[in-house]
């Protein structure tokens, strides 16, 4: 039994190679199918996928399927019948909803929501158009909301493509009342109807259409055979964007992209061409600006390359043509050392997992390397002309994620005073003189739809610093956020060289005398100050407020958050039990502590409106 | 991967039979979970594995494996 297990997981980790290397139609339905016939054997984790739909969507499932294999799930799907979307929906007592899903998916065209509208546009007048798109958008409106009355699992649909051809030619684009900008006006006002509700998205099928244009994607044979308008190209485009989605909202997400120098940032070979013989030609520099985009996009850089450090370092201060300069690094590794211990370097000295990191690099050898004794980094192999290298860089979609906030923005900022701070440590004589040097402070409080973004962020990315890694969707945080029995708190960092934004969350569940933890985390970035202590007794502190005697801590063991294993124990909580996979830790509150003082005195503790 | 392969693999995958039971017998008629929808799956499978496009009256009519291999090399694909 066990030679058959273990030949089954060879033959599972030698299918995901091979779909790493090339994804395809066989290789998704490989995955799809191993997965389907042994997912406890294989050790992934169940998720289940509601479909609903007004067409045919049958071929496109072992692909997204596929795809969340990929992430280390056994998707079990759930397709309900042709045009029993309004039964499904609108019964709370319908199949869809006892299949609890994990997720919605939904596939509505708009010729069947209103043929009028998509095949026969010419016959409507004005107001009749008006009318239809209202009364489109009300549609969705109720989709939407008799959904979340039952589930706040993510919805996932698609918005409506222009079509090739539309029905007045040539006068359609020459007003903003005829066909093409009624079709844009439809998806715009369906996204606005959206917003009304947490973990709704949109699959952008107008873009995709876009991506390989109208008549490689739609298959009119199969349309008119069994209403099934995904072409055969469209198939693995459209699954890898559902993969996308997927990725955001379990957390993986990727932080850190590393770069080659020669010709992958110039054209020339810096060692051989010196500084002022290499080019930044105009693909070079695209390139460059690409990546100087994933910068503000609150995505790290860093270099990694075979040369030395002074001659890529001499490019980057002299050559005026670069895009990208040094300060936009948070490091680099410029030596003669194998990639794949540089690479490993890079993801410890910026404590984030090897997972994190993209890289890119022109030669066919370091891919390979790298693929070999790196395998949990991502590796995009530049292949083809200069001219073709952007398009590579953005066509995984790697660094899409379902957020984009301020902290986003300063991030890169951020790590740029990591290094004034080093400066800091340097120049102080012990730690702790060190930590009260740089005058912190810290804002607690209750998070509200404000701070509700980068909170959902951090529960979803953080890995490290997590005590139990439960990973809940905006809509889940908001029935906390909403719920009497649960707070969820906050609290944001700064010090006198920058402010970190908001570092930790923490969830706690009250059950009359006791407080329970149910998540604690903190960004990695933000460590090494007592944040993590101080977030605990402000949590301590509000339980006791709550009447709680109690306070327990979860701790649900991963392969990444070996570091917090002692946390409660080094804050005095007591071992309580093992349920499961979780392990229960206890400290009884002392009517006589404040625990408003007891954290760390380098740290000022403000309240979430600034005051002390 | 030779096309025999490859079309062997798209069967095996479509219909979850074993890829070495694939031969001139395979037909919707011997294949249990050969029915209208993953005729439709296997079709679109075998374009884009293959990247031809077949005609509705082929589309109809490949209900079988020798069908199947006589279709291709109308497309230029010999396996």
């Amino acid at each position: 039994m066990d030679i058959i297990v273990n030949d089954l997981l060879n033959r599972f980790q030698y299918a995901l190679k091979e779909h790493a290397q090339m994804p395809s139609f066989i290789t998704y339905n490989q995955l799809y199918n191993m997965a389907r016939t042994s997912a406890h054997e294989l050790k992934l984790k169940a998720v289940k996928a509601a479909v609903l739909r007004n067409i045919t969507v049958e071929p496109l499932l072992p692909i997204i399927g596929g795809e969340m294999v990929t992430l280390g799930f056994a998707p079990e799907i759930y397709i309900a019948d042709f045009d029993a979307i309004h039964t499904e929906v609108f019964n709370p007592q319908s199949g869809l909803y006892k299949f609890s899903p994990d997720y919605f998916l939904i596939f509505q065209w708009l010729e069947i929501l209103s043929p009028r509208f998509s095949s026969a546009f010419v016959s409507l007048s004005a107001n009749e158009i008006n009318l239809e798109i209202s009364r489109l958008v009300s549609y969705f409106d109720r989709l939407f909301f008799n959904i979340r009355v039952n589930s706040p699992s993510p919805i996932l649909l698609n918005n409506f493509p222009i079509p090739d051809f539309t029905t007045l030619g040539i006068l359609d684009a020459q007003s903003e009342n005829l066909q093409t900008y009624s079709l844009l006006q439809l998806n715009r006002d369906l996204v606005k109807v959206s917003h009304k509700y947490s973990g709704v998205y949109w699959i952008d099928t107008l873009k995709l259409f876009n991506l390989i244009g109208y008549q490689n994607s739609f298959d009119e044979k199969f349309w008119h055979i069994a209403k099934a308008p995904f072409s055969k190209n469209l198939l693995l485009p459209l699954g890898r964007e559902f993969g996308k989605f997927f990725r955001c909202l379990n957390g993986k997400v990727k932080k850190c992209l590393v770069l080659d120098c020669d010709n992958t940032l110039w054209e020339g070979i810096v060692g051989e061409d010196g500084a002022k013989g290499i080019k930044i030609t105009s693909s070079f520099q695209a390139f460059q600006q690409e990546v100087l985009n994933f910068y503000n996009r609150g995505i790290l850089l860093a270099l990694c390359s075979k040369n030395n450090e002074a001659d890529v370092l001499e490019v980057f201060r002299d050559n005026s043509d670069m895009v990208l300069k040094i300060e936009h690094f948070a490091t680099w590794y410029i030596n003669w050392h194998d990639k794949a211990a540089n690479l490993k370097q890079i993801a410890s000295q910026l404590n984030i997992g090897l997972d994190s990191l993209v890289f890119v690099d022109d030669s066919v050898f370091e891919c390979n390397l790298v693929r070999e004794h790196a395998p949990e980094v991502v590796v995009i192999e530049l292949k083809k002309y200069p001219s073709f290298y952007r398009k590579q860089l953005l066509s995984l979609g790697i660094f899409d994620s379902l957020s984009f906030t301020e902290e986003d923005k300063k991030r890169n900022e951020m790590y740029f005073f990591e290094g004034h701070r080093k400066e800091l440590l340097e120049a102080s004589h012990s730690v702790d003189d060190y930590l009260f040097s740089l005058q912190i402070k810290a804002k607690f409080g209750v998070v509200t739809d404000f701070e509700l973004p980068r909170v959902c962020q951090l529960i979803q990315k953080t890995n490290q610093f997590n005590l139990t890694s439960r990973r809940y969707s905006e809509g889940e945080l908001r029935l906390f956020v909403g719920d009497h029995n649960y707070d969820v708190f906050y609290i944001n960092i700064s010090d006198k060289v920058s402010s970190l934004g908001i570092v930790g969350v923490g969830i706690v569940c009250y059950k009359q005398r006791v407080a329970v933890i149910n998540s604690f985390l903190l960004s990695c970035r933000s460590l090494g100050r007592g944040a993590e202590n101080a977030l605990l007794c402000l949590m301590i502190n509000e339980a006791k407020a709550h009447g709680c005697t109690e306070i327990w801590g979860e701790y649900i063991p991963s392969k990444k958050n070996s570091q917090v294993a002692e946390f409660y124990k080094n804050n005095n909580f007591w071992f309580r039990a093992t349920e499961g996979e979780v392990e229960v830790w206890s400290l009884v509150i002392e009517s006589d502590t404040c625990y408003k003082d007891v954290h760390p005195k380098w740290i000022q503790v403000l309240s979430a409106n600034g005051v002390l | 991967m030779s096309n025999e392969i490859k079309l062997k693999s798209v069967l095996a995958s479509i219909f979850q039979v074993d890829v070495n039971l694939i031969n001139d017998e395979t037909s919707v008629d011997s294949v249990e979970g050969w029915d209208s929808l993953t005729h439709m799956n296997l079709v679109l499978a075998l374009e884009q594995v293959f990247n031809v496009s077949f005609t509705e009256e082929q589309t109809v009519e490949i209900l079988n494996y020798p069908l199947i291999v006589i279709t291709l090399a109308e497309h230029g694909v010999i396996c």
